[in-house]
Order: C-alpha cells, then sequence, then structure tokens
C-alpha cells in the first residue's frame, strides 16, 4: 500500500547510486575490493564478493550476502566506536 | 478473536488496540460492515460482530505481526549492518541524537523486540470493567452501576 516508502530515499529515474568497481575482476580472482566508497548501492552482482570498506581510520572487511543487497557498503563498516570508561589515561 | 466479543467497553473505532491495525484498517471494516466507528461493540449485533472477527482473521495482526517485525530485525542483525546493530544496543537507528532522550529506541529496541504493550492494555481494559462489574453487584453503588454502564 505505502509503495512511495521505498521510493523516498531517491528518484526512480536516477537509477541506484553506481560508483565504478572492479566487480569482474575482484569475482575471478577472489581478491578483496579496497575502497571508500560507502555510500555505494549494492547490487545483486555484488554478491560473494569480499570488500574492504573505509570507516574513516581502518578498513572493515566483509563478504557480500544476499541479504544485503540494496544497502549500501557503508552500512556494514560502522564509523563509531562504544564509549568504554577507563580509568587511567596510559592506556 | 475473544478480545473484541469480551471488551464490551470498546467502541469499534478502537479496535486498533490490536497489534498491527491501523486506524485506517478500522475505518475500511467499518464501512464495510456498515456501522459507524463510534458505536460501542455491545451495540453491534451478533452478525456484525462475526463479520468483524472473519475481517480481523484475514488480516496480519498480533503474533502474526509481531514475528514478521522481529524477523526483519533478525534479518538486519544477521548481516551485519549498523541498523542490526543499532537494534541490539537498544539504541536510535535513524540517527536520532543519543545524547538525551532516545527513550522509545531504549524500550524497544531489543534484538528480541516485545512491541507496544497492547496486549497487556487491552486485557488490562477487559479485566477494569470486569472488576467494576463486580464492585457493583455488591449493591453499595447499585444506583452506580448503569451510570457507569453509560460512560463505557
Amino acid at each position: 500500500m505505502r509503495l512511495t516508502q521505498a521510493l523516498l530515499s531517491r528518484s526512480v529515474w536516477k537509477g541506484p547510486h553506481i560508483v565504478p568497481l572492479p566487480i569482474g575482476q575482484a569475482l575471478k580472482t577472489g581478491s578483496p575490493i579496497r575502497t571508500n566508497a560507502r555510500s555505494c548501492t549494492i547490487l545483486p552482482q555484488f554478491v560473494g564478493v569480499k570488500f574492504q570498506v573505509h570507516n574513516g581510520k581502518e578498513y572493515v572487511a566483509f563478504e557480500v550476502t544476499e541479504d544485503m543487497v540494496g544497502s549500501k557498503l557503508g552500512e556494514f563498516s560502522p564509523t563509531r566506536k562504544r564509549f568504554s570508561y577507563t580509568q587511567t589515561k596510559n592506556k | 478473536m475473544a478480545i473484541t466479543i469480551n471488551g464490551k467497553a470498546f467502541r469499534a473505532k478502537e479496535l486498533v488496540t490490536f497489534y498491527g491495525l491501523t486506524h485506517h484498517d478500522v475505518s475500511k471494516i467499518c464501512s464495510k460492515l456498515g456501522f459507524y466507528p463510534a458505536m460501542r461493540v455491545h451495540q453491534l449485533n451478533e452478525q456484525q460482530i462475526l463479520g468483524i472477527t472473519k475481517e480481523l482473521a484475514d488480516l496480519t495482526i498480533e503474533a502474526d505481526k509481531r514475528a514478521i517485525i522481529r524477523a526483519n530485525i533478525a534479518l538486519k542483525r544477521s548481516t551485519g549492518s549498523y541498523a542490526g546493530m543499532r537494534h541490539a544496543l537498544g539504541l536510535p537507528v535513524r540517527g536520532q541524537r543519543t545524547k538525551t532522550n532516545a527513550k522509545t529506541a531504549r524500550r524497544l529496541n531489543r534484538i528480541e523486540r516485545r512491541g507496544f504493550a497492547t496486549d497487556a492494555r487491552a486485557a488490562q481494559g477487559v479485566n477494569a470493567i470486569e472488576q467494576l462489574n463486580q464492585h457493583l453487584q455488591g449493591g453499595v453503588f447499585g444506583g452506580f452501576k448503569n451510570f457507569v454502564k453509560a460512560l463505557f
């Protein structure tokens, strides 16, 4: 009933946000793709490809599964660390 | 769907106490069966109540709806996404502030989300009315009985 909700994020005529990445090459060799493009939409073609996505500090590694299709690469590379209290600063 | 029939105090439009049923659904049911949403359940005849139960049987509400929502959260969690992580931490999922507030998220966001306490509320309402009726049958407030009935 609420079809618009899914579309509200981005105009349909634009299509998904595509970033040129060496997908074919990675599928052949099985080597991970190291990228900073967190906003790249995960397409069905990406399934099975290993990624290393930058979180501002390091490259977080994960493999794309079918359930991830439609979300962005950055969603799987958390940028914040949870606060944990330490008594001394020299740690 | 015993709640509909037992809950004589509810107005038809307050069927929304069922988890997953929207005002829109309720008004649709009411117009389909041909009665006003403001009508009380005890004013409806047997056939109309049966009609309501039949309509409700076709919709995904209560346990089914909760199961769907739980499955959606579990999927996000299993993919290792940010949204799933926020659910697990009991924090807002969509970029809301967390320095203050975030009360709804703290109440609701779990891996095993419990959902709103509509069951309890509906049950409570029914119990309260039963208790009141029993109390009134004591005779002390005998005159009040009809008055209170009219209120509900």
